[in-house]
């Protein structure tokens, strides 16, 4: 199940040596974005480098890439269309362009992080994800119940949010659904992949320092004296917001 | 599984590969469960509490494990829940993961419960976590506190009426009052969904306070959806606090970046819920006002963040503004209750079904209401009454009330007018009479019958005044026995469904009451005091009748008596506390009634008879403190009373209970000794094989018992006949 690491994207070092320590505490990740290949799956990948257990949705009802022309879209079913059968696809219609403009490097990307796009409504939370053992950071999520959701757009925290409320909270998991801004093109991508991974070493931190073993026990009545993980995420998202101020975020706390 | 050689991180390795195998696999859950409970120990190393404690939680909120699988999982790990969330110096991430546990597992153990009403033990553990969660709700971190918030939205979902749903069902979602039997033994309907109602509150409070935790407030706002939507009777309840919470109210205080969060997540989410249910049932009622706050939101936020943005501090006017802002809304919500219009009906016949109408809503109008089932029509009347605005209620009777008065007034004027013309004849109507007849019967032919009848009948109904209901016919002696016997049976049915009380809890002693609780001690007490109390002093006449030559008149206190006297007999070892209780109360009865007069009936001499004829040719040697404890405690003693007991003593078996039971009474009941002294006289001379037993326990008391033994065995030998009369009579 261990995938062979590459250290390429390794904005956080330190997590790489951990990789091998079971007993050190990850939080669990899922990326959001439209189409769940750019941002979300730049994002991915990064999570997934720096040994974060992540998984990665789409939240619009098909996965649109761009074509020859504005109006010439090349559209693909979620869950039925693999990243490299798209690939391929593209390759075949026209490589010069495709290379071009960055599809054909994204979707190389994209193939070796996980098979195909996944679309979040149709995401059964909680399902088991062992038939996806072999995406990049699946180590981790086996149980398929993420503890953080970052989407990449307003639109699709919405998205998000929205279909939360509607599944009505069958699970009675908490989730922290964070918005990380960040237009959806490559560079941009990169950028807000930086970001998110900055984020998510800073939660980590917190979640990490929340479970160091605290001898006092939770009911006996200096519970303020140190915050636990979850009051302190907006404190540590307005923290990161000083530090990325390109990228405007919005964060509730959800329910699966 | 855990075996002390291994280290903490192979342990939890194992754990691991064990987790992968039942996620694969969910036959093996129950298995794995019970495996790994023992690591879970409270002195256990806390990773593997937390471990377990996470495993719990994930399990239980899977969707994929069954619910019956759930359900009987949670028969084996409710114990270690209680223990872990018990334990005051538990680890928090253990407990918050408990707490989630809890939540998913409240749904499936009430459906148990529902099916199985008689697992108090499952019950009363599952009862205890959640008091402990209810408990730790204000005072924990705020990591368990939100989870708290979750449990607390599971038990008002479960425990609020839903739609009707097949029980089977297994979506825990749908899990709901309406599925709670209104006697069931341990989930009282009443008191679940009362129990929901504080919950909600205590939920909903959060909108109230004066700074906000963000985190609760978003935990809250986002598990509140399903109970709006699946649950209309409090959607409006809940929407009409979210609507008046203003998530932007500290936006005043200095924006730190954390604050910014806050309060920008706190308006998000609001909005987000409130657009989720706009977008899911746009013609809800509260619709408009929803819209309007949205709107208000966004314009408010954009002032704020905009302002922030720019000038990087709180700009001055927003206090004010926003001050200004909540006193606008409060005095909206208050003063201004919704104005409810009742259109006048127009002039001419009208139904009284038009005359309540007070919709002007024509499809609204057009609905048949007499198409719904007769108990959905009583549930729906209920609910609104429950939460009908008081204003809006007594505008629209004030309206219908003037609608009468308007209706009256022209019934009047209408009857004089439509009879002047046949008395007076006018001008134009010259010809009408001629006509009158078969224009009558052309109207009847035209007409469809069903007009007619709305036409004629109702306008004179509504014009009349009072209406008495005629006196009901005088009742047979024969219905009113029948009756009497129906609402007796009633009155013991409901006592024998009642439980009995455990004999532990039973300490009230002097301060007991009659119906403190609803148990069966109380019924008893409530009976028995309508046999002796209700009729006490009518029954005078009764007694004199029923030396006539005529059936004996219905008593409903001697029915009852009866009743309760086949009661105590049918079980009477057990139910020789009840027989006491009821005497008791006879006694005090007849004593009351010698008070008022002297020729009162008195009953409680005759049933104490009753019940020891009833009860003594039962007895055996076993009962010996049955019978003391019986003589001991009923409150009056006679001469018949102990001969029936030194009856006993024609029975060798018997005797010495008989006997013991009267020593019982000479010693502790002194105002009796006379009495108990007579009636062992009355032994000692009826039956001689009772005499050694009577010198043997009396003879501290009556010396001359012994001399009078030794006396009567000497003449015995002497003759061979014992001489009874003549030691008698020394």
């Amino acid at each position: 199940m261990a995938q062979p690491q590459t250290q390429a994207g390794s904005a956080n070092g330190t997590s790489n040596g951990e990789r091998q320590d079971p007993g050190g505490f990850k939080l669990k990740f899922c990326t959001v974005c439209a189409s769940n290949q750019n941002r979300s799956m730049e994002s991915h990948l990064r999570l997934a480098a720096a040994n974060y257990p992540v998984i990665s949705f789409g939240t619009g009802s098909l996965v649109r890439l761009p074509g020859p022309s504005i109006d010439k879209p090349n559209v693909y079913q979620f869950n039925k269309t693999s990243y490299d059968s798209m690939y391929k696809e593209l390759e075949s219609k026209d490589p010069r362009l495709y290379r071009a403009n960055g599809l054909l490097n994204m979707l190389e990307r994209n193939r070796g992080v996980k098979w195909g796009p996944e679309r979040w409504q149709d995401w059964q939370i909680g399902a088991p994800r062992l038939q996806h053992n072999a995406d990049r950071g699946s180590e981790g999520l086996e149980g398929g119940v993420p503890d953080v959701v970052i989407t990449c757009e307003e639109r699709c925290w919405d998205a998000v949010i929205d279909n939360l409320l509607e599944r009505g909270s069958p699970l009675n998991r908490p989730v922290h659904v964070i918005n990380v801004d960040i237009k959806d093109n490559h560079e941009e991508a990169l950028i807000g992949g930086r970001g998110i991974l900055d984020l998510a070493d800073s939660l980590n931190k917190a979640a990490t320092e929340e479970r160091e073993a605290n001898p006092s026990g939770f009911d006996s009545g200096i519970a303020g004296s140190r915050a636990g993980f979850d009051e302190r995420v907006p404190e540590i998202i307005g923290e990161w917001q000083e530090r990325w101020p390109n990228l405007p975020s919005v964060w509730t706390l959800g329910w699966f | 599984m855990a075996t002390p050689t291994l280290s903490v991180e192979q342990q939890i390795k194992q754990l691991d590969e064990a987790r992968k195998l039942v996620l694969s696999d969910a036959t093996y859950y129950e298995r794995i469960i019970q495996g790994i409970l023992p690591i879970a120990a409270p002195g256990a190393r806390v990773e593997l509490r937390r471990w377990v404690a996470d495993f719990l939680a994930e399990t239980f909120a899977s969707p994929w494990v069954p619910a019956h699988e759930k359900e009987k999982m949670s028969l084996i790990v409710l114990d270690t829940l209680k223990s872990m969330i018990e334990n005051p110096q538990e680890d928090a991430a253990v407990v918050k993961s408990v707490v989630q546990t809890a939540a998913s597992l409240y749904p499936v153990v009430v459906r148990r419960i529902i099916n199985e009403p008689n697992d108090s033990q499952t019950w009363s553990k599952m009862l205890a976590i959640k008091l402990r969660i209810l408990r730790i709700w204000d005072t924990a971190t705020t990591g368990v506190r939100i989870c708290c918030i979750k449990f607390a939205q599971r038990v008002v979902l479960v425990q609020t009426n839903g739609p009707a749903v097949d029980p089977r069902n297994g979506n825990p979602l749908e899990v709901s009052l309406s599925m709670v039997p209104p006697n069931h033994p341990l989930m009282p309907p009443m008191n679940l969904e009362a129990e929901a109602s504080g919950l909600l509150d205590r939920m909903l409070s959060v909108f109230q306070e004066n700074i906000s935790d963000a985190v609760l407030v978003d935990a809250t706002l986002n598990s509140l959806s399903i109970l709006i939507r699946a649950r209309p009777h409090i959607a409006n309840r809940i929407l009409n606090v979210i609507l008046n919470f203003n998530p932007l109210k500290q936006a005043n205080s200095p924006m730190t970046p954390k604050l910014r969060v806050m309060v920008k997540s706190m308006e998000k989410t609001t909005r987000s819920l409130l657009v989720h249910i706009l977008k899911r049932d746009n013609q809800h009622p509260l619709a408009g006002k929803i819209q309007q706050y949205v709107e208000r939101m966004m314009r408010s936020k954009s002032d704020i963040f905009d302002e922030v943005s720019r000038k990087r501090g709180p700009p001055e006017p927003t206090d004010g503004l926003d001050a200004a802002k909540r006193q606008k809304l409060a005095a909206q919500v208050t003063s201004a209750p919704p104005k409810f219009h009742v259109p006048p009906l127009d002039p001419g016949p009208h139904s009284v079904a038009e005359l309540f109408t007070v919709t002007t809503d024509d499809a609204l109008k057009a609905f048949d209401v007499a198409q719904l089932s007769e108990d959905m029509v009583v549930k729906i009347g209920i609910t609104i009454l429950q939460r009908i605005d008081v204003d809006m209620l007594n505008q629209a009777v004030e309206g219908v009330r003037k609608r009468l008065k308007i209706m009256s007034e022209i019934e009047r004027l209408v009857v004089t007018s439509s009879t002047i013309p046949l008395d007076v004849e006018d001008d134009d109507d010259d010809y009408e009479p001629a006509e009158d007849t078969e224009q009558i019967l052309n109207k009847l032919d035209a007409a469809p019958p069903a007009e007619l009848v709305k036409l004629l009948p109702p306008a004179p109904e509504v014009a009349l005044g009072k209406f008495k209901l005629p006196d009901p016919l005088p009742m047979s002696p024969e219905e009113v026995a029948l009756a009497g016997r129906g609402v007796v049976d009633r009155l013991f049915g409901l006592m024998t469904s009642l439980d009995e009380r455990d004999k532990k809890s039973k300490s009230a002693g002097f301060n007991r009451l009659a119906a403190s609780t609803n148990d069966r001690d109380s019924w008893v007490t409530i009976i028995t005091r309508i046999a002796t109390r209700a009729s006490a002093g009518l029954e005078e006449a009764d007694g004199v009748k029923v030396e006539a030559n005529r059936p004996t008149p219905f008593s409903m206190s001697n029915t009852i008596r009866e009743e309760m006297y086949n009661y105590v007999f049918m079980d009477f070892r057990k139910r020789i506390d009840t027989a006491v209780q009821w005497l008791c109360e006879e006694w005090y009865n007849d004593r009351m009634q010698m008070k008022r007069g002297v020729d009162a009936i008195l009953h409680y001499e005759k049933w104490v008879l009753r019940i020891l004829d009833g009860i003594l040719p039962y007895l055996d040697s076993q009962d010996r403190t049955l019978l003391i404890k019986f003589l001991g405690d009923i409150p009056g003693l006679s001469a018949e009373v102990l001969g029936r007991v030194t009856g006993l003593c024609v029975n060798p078996s018997t005797v010495n209970m008989a006997l013991q039971s009267l020593l019982y009474l000479l010693v502790y009941r002194p105002p009796a000794k006379e009495l108990v002294l007579a009636a062992v006289e009355d032994v000692w001379n009826t039956y001689e094989d009772a005499r050694p037993v009577v010198v043997k326990l009396f003879v501290k008391y009556r010396p001359d018992y012994g001399e009078r033994f030794k006396a009567a065995e000497g003449a015995e030998r002497a003759n061979g006949v014992p001489e009874v009369k003549e030691v008698a009579a020394t």
